[in-house]
């Protein structure tokens, strides 16, 4: 099911090259800005990518690890780590 | 009037701009004699406007507001904001058709189609890859199109091919001499971001190539509308590739190049198909 505020978080970091500099500086605070449920936040602080993966747009899921600095080999292997995982349903994914 | 000069279709992929210079030297190479072969047949077609089909990266649309069909009728359109493309396309600007793109937005709703209309895009790396690597003359105006390839519910196979006859028809009535190409990019199959990543599908990559030149509607329509439920997520992409060969009249596809490259994470296809007689 898409995340609406979590959806926003990840466009909006896309966007905004000083967001990017804020929540790279202090990320608990940017997620304050943003209507993000506990769950979602510990997911965000985690980088927990099996958490996060069914809340978002695929797309930005991959931008959002990017920002984060996750080697694409490393978002890649935690993808197919969550084969046959019930997260790893495509959910409004396309 | 004016009239369809060439029908083209190529992938993209932001590694292929990221990576360009660090990539396996044979799959540039591929990528660069496939690219330039479309840039080839683009310029003996001799187009005074290139209608550009392509998804939008979330660069103008969010889920909070996402058409499922957006045309740019702008006189001018901005060009690719990621960094990664600023190295590669460093156009800030790009030149639109505005008296184009309002016939063809005007001919679509006077055909009950309800697209969205811009008179401004953002044009990403799915628009400007192709462009950059094509040799796309940067004066040559632009009518994006832009189709919701990339988030659920998407435009149906079927409606795709009603827009290509759409956009035939709007350039065969438009009053002006013009010389007009079509190009879609995007696909063939690729995963990202979901638990295939990385995973390029050749088995639905050549079934796909087999039903495009074979051409029937039904068929290919058929086709894509049971199997972009099981591959990868980039292949539905595949969308721009149908309104092309709509607007080609579904006849006529010739493949230019075809092969997985795990380096750029796609199934890169390149084709093009034969302009209508005059």
């Amino acid at each position: 099911m898409t995340d609406y505020w979590l959806s926003k978080l990840f466009f909006d970091l896309q966007h905004d090259a000083q967001l990017v500099a804020d929540y790279r500086a202090d990320m608990a605070a940017v997620i304050e800005r943003y209507r993000i449920k506990p769950e979602v936040r510990r997911a965000l602080m985690d980088d927990d990518v099996a958490a996060l993966s069914p809340l978002v747009n695929a797309y930005l899921l991959r931008f959002y690890f990017q920002v984060r600095g996750m080697p694409q080999d490393e978002f890649m292997a935690r993808l197919h780590a969550m084969k046959g995982a019930p997260a790893a349903a495509k959910v409004g994914h396309g | 009037m004016a009239k369809l000069v060439g029908i083209f279709a190529a992938s993209h992929g932001p590694i292929i701009a990221r990576d360009w210079e660090t990539m396996p030297r044979d799959h540039r190479a591929k990528l660069t004699a496939a690219f330039d072969e479309i840039g080839r047949r683009l310029r003996a077609c001799r187009p005074d406007l290139l209608v550009v089909v392509s998804p939008d990266h979330w660069v103008n649309f969010f889920i909070n507001n996402l058409p499922a069909i957006c045309i740019g009728i702008g006189d001018e359109h901005d060009g690719p904001p990621e960094p990664f493309m600023k190295k590669v396309y460093p156009h800030a600007v790009l030149k639109g058709h505005a008296a184009f793109g309002r016939h063809l937005l005007q001919t679509a709703l006077d055909n009950d189609f309800d697209p969205t209309l811009s008179h401004r895009l953002t044009l990403d790396h799915g628009t400007c890859i192709p462009l950059w690597r094509i040799g796309v003359d940067p004066e040559l105006p632009l009518v994006p199109i832009l189709v919701n390839d990339l988030e659920a519910p998407m435009p149906s196979i079927r409606r795709c091919f009603a827009w290509g006859r759409l956009v035939r028809r709007a350039i065969e009535s438009y009053p002006q001499p013009l010389r007009v190409a079509v190009l879609g990019t995007g696909g063939l199959s690729h995963s990202i971001g979901e638990t295939t990543m990385g995973w390029i599908d050749e088995t639905f990559d050549h079934a796909c190539i087999d039903a495009f030149a074979r051409g029937e509607e039904r068929q290919l329509d058929a086709f894509l509308t049971e199997q972009l439920e099981h591959t990868g997520n980039g292949a539905h992409e595949i969308r721009d590739w149908v309104i092309a060969h709509a607007a080609a009249g579904s006849s006529g596809f010739e493949l230019i190049d075809y092969f997985p490259s795990p380096a750029t994470l796609v199934g890169a296809g390149f084709a093009s198909w034969k302009a209508p007689a005059a």
